[in-house]
């Protein structure tokens, strides 16, 4: 389980290795790393074998997201709200992925809902960074970014509203990629902000996350902001050829001259983004310093606060108890309501809750939500400028590897927090996003971003792929390490 | 503009149907202390009054409609199949009219 989809492949056709072996190994795993890092909230002993055809990801087993629903098998979205709830039919990516021969072996944890930053706010608790026991994975596709890097499978499905496959990615050393806004259906998948909602894979080589997408996207009758891309083949446009693309970094996010108070972890980790700059120079690339007004950048983490709490309130209106889920108690149904609302949300969902509705209340929507939109526009406006002269965004994710289970980071901090929060412009735009690992900080992955132009993914496939082709961190098992 | 107070944030809670302890309703009021002070600076911006506010990523929320044709609906039985009560073909609820 520690290669790549290409050479799984080849195992399979040439009969060197079989799926139930294959599927076998992948069970033993999982129970392990459920045993060690908690990423699970399913694991599916009993499935069967799948056939070895043409299909790259026929036979192969990967995880699945617990936001997907899943026909006859439990799809919680890590919440007690939903948490003895099994569908009945299934999302179109995942039905997709089963049409290209796929085996699912296990649902992974995530923050509830989608609505977290950190992996701590699952139902069946936290869960932890398999290069260190003692941090975060980060959210909210914490299950599956733990799963790939400890080797479970080579690859899992995410979901991403703000940053949820890339910045896990980043933490557990792996690739986390969210295609442009549409490619994939979000048909069956658990809605969070649906104006903002993205899927995606998290693998451990950059052909392998154009593998998966490739077998996931797709027009879809059931979402009508779905698009047809028939005509994009991710994988076979993978040619590491970028002499001569141009790629910009924005100053007022990467200079440490903006961070006073840098901490050691910071430092170094901005000093090897540097470094990866000068890499994207040496094998052909232009790449330049741009400008970005600071206060707009300084929003960024609020307008996603804002737009996204108000969508979600809507969103999860309908879980009531009543329909489905575990039901409250009380004399009338506003009761009963209230009672299971109030005891199976996680507080950091029903803090969001009350935000949501607040900005949304008609004396309070203008100053809020509808500047928080306005503010969303200046923002991809920004960098769609940049994208008429550059191919591609580069900047580092977060500020530093993955943070301890005592540094609180889900709440919004006063200071500037764009060095955490950039990468909720991906999904302001629709861009299409990938987080490559680029080095290490602390003994502990960090990883870089490159973000192009809706519809672009070739290219920033291509980026990617050219810059793994020249670093170490290809298809890396996370190693836990001891830090003192 | 009135402030967002305690008593606001109970009352939104309560309208949402969900309880907050002490401590929670304390968190709403911190975090919501940040997006003010962010929002009195997107205030600032000058005319940003006449900036169309982005609803959606591409600026469009319809890229595709199927046709309208009757599809099969799914069985009762399936909808009714995480539904705690039910009784015959129909969700069983506590008397609403009091």
């Amino acid at each position: 389980m520690n290669k790549t989809i290409e050479e799984l492949h080849e195992l399979l056709v040439s009969g060197k290795v079989t799926s139930e072996e294959l599927i076998k190994e992948s069970l033993e795993k999982s129970k392990e790393v459920q045993d060690k890092y908690n990423a699970f909230v399913t694991i599916l002993d009993a499935v069967k074998s799948g056939n070895v055809t043409d299909s790259l990801l026929s036979g192969i087993p990967f995880g699945l997201k617990d936001n997907f629903s899943t026909k006859g098998i439990l799809s919680t979205g890590s919440s007690n709200t939903l948490k003895d709830y099994v569908p009945f039919f299934n999302a179109t990516a995942y039905e997709n992925l089963l049409k290209s021969g796929a085996v699912l072996v296990n649902k992974t944890a995530m923050d509830e809902f989608g609505m977290g930053g950190t992996g701590t706010t699952c139902h069946t608790g936290s869960v932890l960074n398999p290069w260190d026991r003692t941090r975060m994975c980060a959210g909210s596709s914490s299950g599956s970014a733990c799963a790939v890097a400890a080797g479970v499978y080579p690859y899992a499905t995410g979901t991403d509203t703000g940053d949820s496959i890339r910045k896990p990615a980043a933490y557990c050393g792996i690739v986390g990629y969210k295609p442009t806004y549409g490619m994939i259906s979000r048909y069956g998948v658990f809605p969070f902000a649906s104006s903002m909602d993205h899927l995606g894979a998290l693998t451990r080589s950059v052909k392998d996350a154009a593998i998966v997408v490739d077998a996931m996207k797709g027009i879809d009758d059931k979402d009508m902001t779905s698009w047809d891309s028939k005509d994009i083949h991710l994988y076979d446009s993978i040619n590491g050829e970028v002499k001569g693309k141009k790629l910009c970094y924005i100053k007022e996010i990467c200079d440490i001259e903006n961070y006073p108070n840098a901490s050691d972890e910071l430092i170094t980790h901005l000093e090897n983004f540097n470094k990866t700059i000068e890499l994207c120079k040496n094998i052909g690339m232009d790449v330049e310093e741009v400008s970005i007004d600071k206060t707009l950048l300084n929003a960024i983490a609020s307008v996603y606060v804002v737009i996204s709490c108000a969508e979600a309130t809507s969103n999860m209106s309908n879980l009531t108890g009543l329909i489905f889920g575990p039901r409250g108690e009380g004399k009338n149904y506003i009761e009963m309501m209230k009672d299971y609302r109030t005891k199976n949300f996680s507080p950091l969902i029903k803090r969001r809750f009350v935000i949501g509705s607040y900005v949304l209340q008609a004396e309070n929507k203008d100053r809020y939500f509808n500047n928080a939109q306005r503010v969303r526009r200046m923002l991809v406006d920004e960098w769609n400028k940049l994208f008429e002269n550059y191919d591609a965004v580069i900047l580092p994710v977060g500020s530093g590897p993955a943070k301890k289970f005592d540094e609180r980071t889900d709440m919004l901090k006063n200071e500037s927090v764009v060095l955490e929060e950039h990468l909720q412009v991906g999904n302001f735009g629709g861009f299409p996003s990938i987080t490559i690992p680029n080095g290490f900080v602390s003994n502990l992955p960090v990883g870089v971003n490159i973000t192009g132009k809706c519809y672009d993914d070739i290219n920033v496939l291509n980026i990617a792929y050219a810059l793994e082709s020249n670093m170490t961190y290809k298809n890396q098992i996370a190693k836990e390490v001891s830090n003192g | 503009m009135a402030k967002f107070t305690e008593e606001m944030v109970r009352d939104y809670a309560d309208k949402l149907l969900i309880g907050l302890t002490d401590e929670e309703t304390k968190m709403v009021l911190d975090e919501f202390e940040v997006i003010d002070k962010n929002i009195d600076l997107i205030n600032d911006i000058p005319n940003i009054e006449k900036i169309e506010p982005m609803t959606h990523c591409l600026d469009r929320c319809i890229d595709h409609l199927r046709e309208d044709e009757i599809e099969e609906s799914p069985s009762i039985d399936d909808i009714l199949s995480n539904c705690d009560d039910s009784l015959t073909d129909q969700v069983k609820v506590p008397k609403v009219v009091e």
